[in-house]
């Protein structure tokens, strides 16, 4: 059950920084002043990130509080290769073997942290 | 904005956003482990009212500064591609690692593992960085 609250968690979490993007390139982008910045805050792409986001901490939060943090550490790192690949299937962004590796090497590295 | 300054205020921005996040985090910590061990020793009364003084600072001041470093980070998804710029939030782990291992009110301990998965994570980001992260809107 955990599991699976883990991995709506990373979902929820990856979703929000799609959203994220959609928001700053659709709604922040080219905009001046603080007003029209304000405003685009509260635009559906940014509102849906914020509630994303909440979600995402809460079943994180309470994944934490149920699971071993060394046993969560790396569920969360994967969090890092879904976001590359969503933005490469939902957002088209070109992503190099380069930054694949980079993006591994990340995801490995958090893994051992997370170990006591 | 002329190119180079673009680029130096995405720069800005970028780390900005990894070392609040990582401040904010730490300040948090620190906030809500000296709250549990102040509620611990202390009656409800007006001076332990104020010996919580200094906790809920560095707790509430730790939420401002992820807030903060929310917004920059939404200033860096103007410039950058999101597969570029995502990887960089995990130096927040490098920075959260060694202020906790080197913070006097944390103090937690440094193992070998967690050392070299820090260094992972660093040589991770300097590859990610020599990509091309201009961004595509």
């Amino acid at each position: 059950m955990s599991d699976l609250i883990l991995l709506a968690a990373v979902g929820f979490l990856s979703a929000s920084q799609v959203l994220q993007k959609l928001g700053a390139q659709r709604r922040l982008h080219g905009t001046t002043g603080t007003r029209q910045w304000v405003l685009a805050l509260f635009s559906p792409e940014l509102v849906g990130a914020a509630v994303a986001i909440v979600i995402g901490t809460l079943l994180w939060l309470y994944v934490l509080y149920e699971m071993e943090v060394s046993r969560a550490f790396p569920f969360l790192s994967l969090g890092s290769v879904v976001v590359v690949a969503v933005s490469r299937l939902f957002l088209g962004e070109h992503v190099s073997l380069h930054r694949w590796a980079g993006v591994l090497l990340i995801t490995v590295g958090i893994t051992l942290v997370a170990q006591s | 904005m002329t190119p180079s300054s673009q680029r130096f205020l995405g720069i800005v921005l970028l780390a900005s956003s990894i070392v609040l996040s990582s401040v904010g985090q730490l300040c948090m910590k620190v906030g809500m482990q000296e709250l549990k061990q102040s509620a611990v020793a202390l009656a409800p009364t007006w001076t332990a009212l104020s010996a919580l003084h200094e906790p809920l600072l560095f707790t509430v001041g730790g939420l401002l500064a992820y807030a903060i470093s929310m917004l920059a980070w939404l200033a860096v998804l103007v410039r950058y591609p999101l597969s570029y710029a995502y990887p960089f939030l995990s130096l927040s782990y490098v920075l959260v690692y060694i202020g906790a291992t080197h913070w006097s009110r944390l103090m937690e301990t440094a193992t070998p593992l967690r050392t070299a998965g820090t260094l992972l994570i660093l040589v991770g980001v300097v590859l990610v960085s020599r990509t091309e992260g201009r961004a595509a809107i």
